[in-house]
């Protein structure tokens, strides 16, 4: 294969294949700059972090998950879990505290069931998903509540001349590839997910596939505190898209579902791609019902394109 | 010594679906003794025949190892072929058919793309699912749709003796599919790649072909129950679907059916009906909708746990 080749279709590479995505996602960009003149405005731009940001923060938490071979489904209920604790009438360092200690109990919850129970992880975060979503719409049964003033300065306005939301993205891509690409845990993230020998070189599995369900979790509550921030208010059903979108987009990036196969590059790409196309759909005045069919399709397509061993789940 | 672990072993073997709802008949007979009335009591369970239908098909989905959870798209769609007006010209026959084609198709799809092209079945029914409910909602452009045809509604309230006739219905193809199970060999074949695809696979069990078959008629059970169910309602929902899946995977984990166990249809039969006495104790009780969300999550959670537990000690 020519050396071109080989940078984008890489032999026997860890990160999976995010070159063709990124493709993909240049090929969105150029269409829409040409075809719809507010694409490249200053505000589109903006709209797009702002669309993005939360996505990306929860799609980081679901890939760490997806590497060890999990899948979380509960990421949505705990965004809107989050959101709830959020809009309680209490100042914000006891509601940022207590939210993020929720997720992680959330977070505890599955891995324990999963690793030490045995249960599949789709039906553990999918019965945990139930009760977080009920106890979301517990806290706080229909949308309304007020969020502290802090919270929502910390999600609009400016600081030093850069806009909030591409702040938090930043701030996500840096710890993110610290957990994932910088460290001796994100190492046996891989190793986890790509055999079943892993746990016979002294890596602690139960251990680290439980902790990579806390921090999925976690990742989730950072998102509920971005969205709260910027709607200044709970909603019990704010999350509900984000469980399908963050694997739709971190299976866009190239990360395998069967585990042990991805990137954190990838999955931004794979954001991106999932911002881009909700922002030319918008721009193309796409109505929002086709918007879903369309996004539905894309994951069906990515999904069927994936090849794997088993049959199931 | 041996006794005991094989009293222990034979007390295991019971669906937990029997013992749950065993508790939850005591309960209400301690609670509301007057509701322990068969006419009262078939209302009830004519709430869950639709929930009922859809475990059929699901309980043959998860014993082959694989899931569906695009039920709620099938009968959101059926739901609106049949509401929305376009049909009213059409004799009731060839309405019936068409919706069952629809259930046929969708699960065709599914089942291509998860035993031919191996994709993960969870993401292949759950986008499914979106696409289905996106496609109703365009159609209906958001509004609710309109009338069921009176037909429909007649059928639904008709009561033999003192059992309404979705009840029936329901025990009939619950007996039917127990029947099939039993002495087809299809329902060998599912069995066995219940307790292991791989030896299944290695002794000549086509489980490509097996998995598409359950995925198939799971669809196909998604597109009845839609039919009763939308002749449960006068008028059309816009809204429906995903607390049905969740607890036709609930009532099929509490029958006993869980990935890599053989296919059994009482156990989830009974879990269907522990479903209808739960919601009325739960009524009953007082609970609001998110006790309802946090209870059925916890039953599913600790249904799989026991098993996870039983599948370490063995």
């Amino acid at each position: 294969m020519s050396k071109v080749g080989r940078i984008f279709f890489p032999a026997n590479s860890r990160h999976g294949l995010w070159t063709i995505p990124l493709l993909v996602a240049i090929c969105c960009c150029v269409g829409l700059a040409i075809s719809t003149a507010d694409f490249v405005s200053r505000q589109n731009v903006l709209n797009l972090f702002a669309q993005a940001a939360p996505l990306i923060l929860v799609s980081i938490g679901q890939m760490i998950v997806i590497l060890v071979k999990g899948l979380d489904l509960s990421v949505g209920s705990v965004v809107s879990l989050t959101t709830g604790i959020l809009s309680l009438n209490a100042p914000f360092y006891v509601t940022v505290p207590a939210a993020m200690l929720t997720a992680a109990v959330v977070g505890l919850l599955n891995g324990v069931a999963v690793t030490r129970f045995r249960v599949h992880p789709i039906i553990a975060t999918l019965s945990i998903m139930g009760i977080t979503q009920g106890a979301a719409m517990f806290v706080r049964p229909s949308a309304g509540g007020t969020v502290a003033s802090e919270i929502v300065a910390l999600v609009s306005g400016e600081l030093f001349g850069i806009y909030m939301p591409v702040i938090w993205t930043i701030a996500a891509i840096l710890v993110g590839w610290r957990i994932v690409h910088g460290s001796r845990f994100g190492l046996h993230l891989f190793a986890i997910g790509g055999g079943e020998t892993a746990a016979t070189f002294g890596i602690a599995e139960q251990r680290n596939e439980v902790a990579a369900y806390v921090l999925s979790s976690c990742f989730a509550a950072a998102a509920g505190i971005f969205l709260a921030g910027r709607i200044a208010s709970g909603d019990p059903n704010i999350g509900t898209q984000y469980a399908v979108d963050s694997i739709t987009a971190v299976a866009l990036g190239g990360t395998q579902l069967a585990g042990g196969i991805g990137s954190l590059h990838g999955t931004l790409i794979g954001c991106g791609l999932l911002a881009l196309i909700a922002n030319g759909m918008n721009l193309l005045n796409v109505s929002a019902f086709v918007q879903t069919i369309v996004k539905g399709a894309i994951l069906l397509l990515v999904i069927a394109l994936q090849p794997r061993k088993s049959i199931g789940l | 010594m041996t006794s005991r672990s094989s009293l222990l072993r034979a007390a295991l073997r019971i669906p937990p679906s029997c013992v749950v709802f065993a508790v939850l008949l005591i309960t209400l007979w301690v609670l509301r003794p007057n509701m322990m009335n068969p006419a009262i009591l078939g209302t009830f369970a004519r709430q869950v025949v639709p929930l009922g239908i859809v475990v059929l098909g699901q309980l043959l989905v998860i014993s082959s190892r694989s899931i569906d959870l695009s039920a709620g798209g099938i009968i959101l769609l059926v739901n609106y072929l049949i509401s929305s007006g376009l049909l009213y010209s059409w004799p009731l026959l060839p309405i019936i058919l068409l919706c069952l084609g629809v259930g046929l198709a969708v699960g065709l799809v599914n089942g291509l793309l998860v035993g031919k092209r191996r994709a993960s079945a969870v993401i292949v029914t759950l986008a499914i699912n979106i696409v289905l409910i996106g496609l109703v909602e365009y159609l209906a452009n958001g509004k609710p749709p309109g009338d069921v045809p009176a037909e429909f509604r007649a059928l639904y309230n008709l009561r033999f003796w003192t059992i309404p006739a979705p009840v029936m219905f329901w025990i009939a193809l619950a007996g039917i599919m127990s029947a099939f199970l039993g002495a087809s060999v299809f329902g060998r074949f599912v069995w066995s790649i219940g307790s292991n695809p791989t030896s299944a696979y290695f002794s000549g069990v086509p489980v490509e072909r097996t998995v598409v078959a359950a995925h198939v008629i799971a669809g196909l059970m998604s597109a009845v129950a839609a039919l009763v169910q939308t002749s449960s309602i006068a008028v059309g929902s816009v809204r429906f679907g995903p607390e049905l899946v969740m607890n036709s995977i609930a009532a099929t984990i509490l029958g006993g059916v869980v990935f890599g166990r053989p296919a059994e249809v009482w156990g989830p039969f009974v879990g269907v009906l522990c479903f209808a006495l739960l919601f009325v104790v739960m009524t009953t009780m007082g609970v609001q909708e998110p006790g309802k969300l946090i209870v059925q999550g916890l039953i599913i959670l600790l249904a799989a746990i026991f098993y996870g537990l039983r599948s370490k000690s063995n």
